[in-house]
């Protein structure tokens, strides 16, 4: 669906992204992910044609429309982090406003801005200004606002920034729906564990590079060999602390007093081996657990690598 | 195929027709053209008794017609500038722009909506002001055919002052900025293009002025003199000033230029021109496309 191929922006000297290359499938549920400052909001203005690349092309579907074209403008539905309404109109005219911009008739906008208020659960607000409604409910008029021209590509850049924990499971819930209707949506944000549980497919970014993408499984066995371990010591920390210095492919990551925190990549039998030396060695072990990798490690692993 | 609105255009009527500037905009100007009216009234009052005639003020209420013309240029070309200036710089001050940006408006159609709703707006105060108008018609005997004149020629005025507010709006990032740089450019129109014809005229004791008052076409200033020259006496500025020029004095085109009624021609297709190159300046501006590096976004 989407196909960004080697795409580059500076700024002066400054490189915000960096030979960016990324596919997304037709019907993915996108996850962008990266820190402050890491390049997803610069993608993804150059994908809506309102940042010019210094480099590199973008490409949705079979389309061979350039970026900023009318062609390519009708296939994406864009949601800005941040953005604003106008006073004094309601919520019906807004809807009416963006839909004659896409060139629709007003009774075709009309029939549409119901079903999407629906959609978004603002039904009863259609008579309402703009400008009082809250900033969930403006989120969620972006989006039907985003949809009314029914686009093959719907971007949303932190689409829960803001938002109160109720209003954050709301939006979570409206794009888990749009998903399967069929829509291939892209979500920029860096709240990790919301994209765990609705993307089917994500990207890691950092310092205007992908570190990582794909889908969310061949992403999370990536970690799979670089697991977290807890070992729980009642005695002989010392002991068990050199043998763990001692292996190859072992880091310990914290001490705690009877605790030790390390990042392995060693095989399994491995593993054995040293659990076994350290009993040997009158360790007494109480615990011994394999954390879940979960995104937040891997964004971790993969951000900080990249820092250092 | 049916008639569309520019959604702009739309929108921007819909929105100012629910504040209270719309209201008070039109009471500002209205008492305005009053203050002018009472005044030219007075005036005219006072010469018609002091030159002892019949007492018969009404002849001269035709000298209504372009005081209050003017009383109503000068606040349009003030308030126009002001109206566009905050049109694109607002949008981007408010974070509606982007949006606007990723619809299927061109940026040409954004700048000629924001245009376009500035001139619209500025008729309703004008034609709030048609009854007034109408006396100096209705007293002074003047063609009605002036007042539709009259009308393009504001519309004109303001589609010029429009289009430099939106290019300075295009040009900067707050409203405030913007509104100060369309009086810069207002400074450079309507002082600095009678530069050359002032300089010529010091070096030559006004013997020899060349093509020299050719940059005026795009004076507004002289546009409406030479305007309402014609309107009321029928004759050019150019030629009412002593006799016409005598070849030497001037270029052979501005020669050519001062007779009959070619230079008011002209010099409205000169402003018109200039008002579609702001435009299309702004347009060029706004387009995310041609923008080389991408301006600093606020958060
Ligand atoms: N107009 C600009 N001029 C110079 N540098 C810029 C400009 N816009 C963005 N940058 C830089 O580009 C980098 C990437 O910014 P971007 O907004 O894309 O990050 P982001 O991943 O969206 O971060 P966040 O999570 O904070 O939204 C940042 O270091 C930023 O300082
Ligand atoms: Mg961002």
């Amino acid at each position: 669906m989407l196909y960004i191929n080697d795409l580059i922006k500076n700024y002066g000297s400054f490189t915000a992204v960096n030979h960016l290359s990324l596919h997304i499938p037709e019907g993915d549920l996108f996850g962008f992910v990266g820190p402050n400052g890491a390049g997803k909001t610069t993608t993804i203005r150059i994908v809506c044609g309102l940042l010019r690349a210094s480099g590199g092309t973008v490409r949705i579907g079979n389309t061979a429309a350039a970026v900023g074209s009318k062609e390519m403008k009708r296939l994406i539905g864009y949601v800005p982090d941040f953005f604003g309404v106008y006073d004094n109109l309601k919520v019906r005219e807004y809807m009416d406003l963006y839909g004659s911009m896409y060139g629709m008739y007003s009774r075709d906008i009309a029939k549409l801005t119901d079903d999407l208020l629906e959609l978004v659960n603002l039904s009863d607000k259609k008579e309402v200004y703009v400008d009082t409604l809250s900033r969930g409910m403006k989120q969620r008029l972006c989006v039907a606002r985003a949809l009314l021209h029914n686009p093959s590509l719907l971007i949303l850049d932190e689409p829960s920034s803001g938002l109160d924990p109720r209003a954050r499971v709301e939006m979570k819930e409206l794009l888990k729906n749009l998903h399967s209707m069929g829509k291939t949506i892209v979500i920029s944000s860096h709240i990790l564990s919301e994209l765990s549980e609705m993307c089917n497919s994500i990207g890691i970014m950092n310092q205007g590079r992908l570190l990582t993408a794909g889908r969310i499984e061949d992403v999370m066995k990536q970690i799979a060999g670089g697991n977290r371990m807890r070992i729980q010591i009642a005695s002989g920390m010392e002991t068990a602390q050199r043998i763990l210095k001692e292996q190859a492919g072992v880091k310990i990551e914290s001490v705690r007093e009877n605790e030790i925190l390390i990042l392995s990549n060693c095989t399994d039998q491995a593993v054995n081996a040293f659990i076994g030396l350290m009993i040997q060695n009158q360790v007494i072990l109480t615990g011994f657990y394999k954390e879940e990798g979960s995104l937040e490690t891997l964004f971790m692993q993969l951000t900080g690598g990249g820092a250092q | 195929m049916r008639m569309r609105w520019n959604p702009i255009v739309k929108k921007d009527l819909q929105v100012t027709a629910r504040s209270m500037r719309l209201s008070w905009g039109v009471f500002a100007y209205e008492t305005v053209l009053t203050m002018a009216f009472l005044l030219a009234l007075a005036v005219i009052q006072q010469e018609s008794r002091s030159i002892y005639t019949t007492g018969n003020i009404y002849g001269y209420l035709i000298y209504l017609f372009p005081v209050l013309s003017i009383a109503q240029v000068c606040i349009v070309a003030l308030i126009v500038p002001v109206i566009t200036a905050s049109s694109i710089s607002g949008e981007k001050e408010r974070q509606t722009f982007d949006i606007m940006l990723t619809t299927c408006m061109s940026p040409f159609s954004i700048v000629l909506g924001k245009v376009a709703s500035a001139v619209l707006r500025i008729l309703f105060f004008v034609m709030a002001g048609m009854p007034i108008m109408a006396l100096a018609f209705v007293a002074g005997g003047l063609s009605w055919s002036y007042l539709f004149y009259f009308i393009l020629t504001i519309i004109l005025l303001s589609l010029l002052s429009g289009s430099i507010g939106i290019l300075c709006s295009a040009l900067c990032r707050r409203s405030i900025t913007a509104v100060v740089l369309s009086y810069v450019f207002y400074f450079f129109i309507y002082i600095l293009t009678f530069l050359p014809v002032i300089l010529r005229a010091l070096l030559t004791d006004g013997e020899r002025m060349g093509e020299s008052m050719l940059i005026l076409l795009i004076n507004p200033f002289i546009f409406f003199e030479e305007f309402f020259m014609q309107l009321m006496t029928g004759e050019s500025l150019f030629g009412a000033s002593g006799s016409n020029f005598t070849r030497g004095e001037v270029g052979f085109i501005t020669y050519n230029l001062s007779q009959g009624k070619v230079w008011l021609f002209l010099s409205a297709a000169c402003i018109l021109t200039l008002s579609i190159l702001f435009m299309l300046a702004a347009a060029w501006k706004v387009n995310p496309m041609h923008s080389s590096s991408g301006k600093k976004r606020k958060k």
